[in-house]
């Protein structure tokens, strides 16, 4: 009850406006209103333009008519989109838009989930425990996360060779599985905020680390945890470049739609499937962002480097 | 005694086995993927390509595309330090006003934060070719600035040596903002309201407390994202590789290494361009790394606030 109506306060002091803020309001209103009208346009241009034919879209584009509605909705394409779109790897393999939709999410799961659980094995133990090493671990991380390192793609080419995970599904486990990156620094600050005294207590009913880490910390930890995962999923799903570098036998929807595109200026005709095949590829991002927007919006901070 | 003792040793003897068995595994990708990949590129750079001996001329390659007036590298250096000065000089900034008033709750903040989060979830892939469509000639960004007199030239602001890089670097900046927002907004909501209610009652206008108040007690969270974005600015790519692919002028370093390593870009790729691209990287990398102390030094020098 105390708490709801502190709650009300804090609002009213934010929307609280003198005549003067009220103008100024009122002019970043407007401001911010054509910024995000000039967000959405371009999904009008998509929807648009992935439901004509191909012609027609040629001739729009010679006309100046890029956001005017079809003439008549062609739902077909985005089933055409399904069936034809496709990529050709260096070994002549045919890789189908489904094959691409399916690569995007055991790579990206793998990725993702890799890192999430190093870093939060990382950032548990670094946060929790006195030993030796400890602040050795904590500069390590820092400095390979501030420290920009320019042009390895040569070296890191090379070494997955020699490893021999170069284009091979073992690449997402083993690279992803960093532990010193941005999400340990963020695991780190929450973990040493979490009590202890759960953790004796299960000491004493004779739990040993590992219970406490999987029973006791992890579940605490779980808002934190899904928000790292869907920034990192949003990041790692939209990655094109890493794929066509070190997998390019595995197009995902957003390397293999790249892909798509630079072969299509041979043959134009087909940018309104292309299209469509990129609303569908922007589907499951917008669903899983929307599924977990308040939890993203609510829980994302970032404090100073030093720890 | 003795026997509390030993009890003693060996609690802490599994508390111990607990720890390095949680780090062995990420310590040892750390190892691998980031020290190993590091300590071969610097190796690569004194390198020569077809010998495998060590050299320097790979250095002295690097200092004559540099110095050639036209050379692809300095072209490249140029255009980075215009994504550097965007990103300092408009994008930080910009953020960090957007987040301010989407914190003060201006009318319809809520869909707002949705909206400017939109360029972080869709794939550039989506993006680059729904900004392609809006400013290709005849679009409805020409038919705009026919209102004025001025019009796109004919081949389009991408295929235009005078225009490429800014149509892109606008494009970075008009995407450029959600990430920050975000974090900026997480930590303004941190700031207590008593203090801002107190202040408020002494008279202090909204703007002022934005500068005395808000900003020193978000310093931490700004400092980290301003070095994390000087990082990232020139370990990433960007959309250019989706835009021309490099050519009208607009390769940056991160791509004109992406576009050696992965071919098919302007000059295409093989792997004997490990060495220059290692070496070239190296030099970059030793020129920015105190550029990025200072900026760290400097932007620890400011007082941070605790609350």
């Amino acid at each position: 009850m105390f708490k709801k109506v502190f709650k009300k306060e804090e609002q009213t002091i934010l929307m609280r406006r003198s005549k003067r803020e009220k103008i100024v309001f009122g002019i970043v209103f407007t401001i911010f209103a054509f910024y995000a009208i000039s967000l959405m346009l371009p999904f009008v241009f998509m929807i648009f333009n992935s439901l004509k034919g191909g012609e027609e879209y040629i001739n729009d584009i010679a006309a100046g008519r890029t956001f005017f509605s079809p003439v008549k909705a062609l739902f077909e394409n985005y089933a055409s989109a399904f069936q034809a779109l496709k990529v050709t790897d260096f070994n002549g393999k045919e890789i189908y838009f489904p094959q691409m939709l399916f690569n995007s999410i055991w790579y990206t799961v793998l990725f993702v989930g890799a890192g999430v659980l190093a870093s939060s094995m990382t950032a548990y133990v670094v946060a929790k425990y006195r030993f030796r090493g400890r602040r050795l671990i904590d500069g390590i991380a820092i400095f390979s996360m501030t420290i920009p390192i320019i042009g390895t793609t040569g070296s890191t080419l090379s070494m997955y060779n020699t490893l021999g995970i170069y284009n091979t599904p073992l690449l997402p486990v083993l690279v992803g599985f960093a532990g010193f990156g941005f999400n340990f620094l963020v695991l780190r600050g929450f973990f040493s905020n979490l009590p202890w005294s759960y953790a004796e207590s299960v000491f004493v009913d004779g739990g040993g680390h590992l219970t406490v880490f999987f029973r006791i910390m992890m579940p605490q930890a779980r808002p934190c945890l899904v928000t790292l995962f869907i920034m990192a999923f949003i990041t790692t799903w939209n990655d094109y470049q890493t794929l066509l570098l070190y997998m390019p036998s595995y197009p995902t929807l957003s390397s293999g739609l790249y892909l798509v595109q630079r072969s299509l200026t041979r043959n134009p005709l087909e940018y309104p499937v292309y299209f469509a095949g990129l609303m569908v590829s922007v589907v499951p991002i917008v669903l899983v962002f929307s599924l977990f927007s308040d939890v993203i919006m609510s829980n994302f901070t970032v404090g100073g480097l030093k720890g | 005694m003795g026997i509390f003792n030993k009890k003693k040793n060996n609690i802490r003897r599994k508390e111990l086995i607990f720890i390095w068995g949680m780090l062995a595994l990420p310590l040892l990708q750390w190892l691998i993927f980031w020290l190993g990949i590091n300590v071969n590129f610097i190796k690569l750079a004194f390198l020569d390509a077809r010998t495998n001996a060590f050299t320097f001329s790979n250095f002295i390659t690097f200092w004559n595309d540099l110095t050639t007036p036209d050379g692809s590298v300095k072209i490249a250096l140029v255009n980075t330090l215009k994504y550097f000065a965007a990103t300092m000089l408009l994008i930080n900034p910009l953020s960090l006003g957007i987040a301010y008033f989407l914190y003060r709750k201006i009318r319809g903040y809520k869909v707002f934060r949705v909206i400017f989060y939109l360029p972080v979830i869709i794939s550039a892939v989506v993006m680059v070719e729904c900004y392609r469509g809006v400013i290709q000639p005849n679009g409805i960004v020409d038919m705009f600035l026919h209102m004025f007199g001025r019009s796109i030239p004919p081949e389009g602001w991408l295929a235009n040596f005078d225009h490429a890089t800014g149509a892109i670097l606008f494009f970075v900046v008009w995407t450029g903002f959600g990430a920050n927002v975000l974090l900026f907004m997480g930590a303004m909501v941190r700031v207590p309201a008593e203090m801002l209610e107190a202040s408020r009652m002494d008279g202090c206008s909204a703007f002022r407390e934005f500068f005395v108040m808000i900003l020193p007690m978000i310093m931490p969270t700004i400092s980290t994202l301003i070095i994390v974005s000087c990082t990232s600015i020139v370990a990433t790519t960007g959309p250019i590789l989706l835009f021309t692919n490099g050519g009208y002028n607009t390769t940056t370093i991160s791509f004109w290494i992406f576009e050696k390593i992965y071919g098919g870009g302007v000059s295409g790729g093989l792997t004997s361009n490990y060495n220059i691209v290692s070496c070239t990287g190296l030099c970059f990398t030793l020129i920015s790394l105190p550029v990025i102390f200072l900026i760290r030094f400097l932007m620890e020098k400011i007082p941070v606030v605790e609350y």
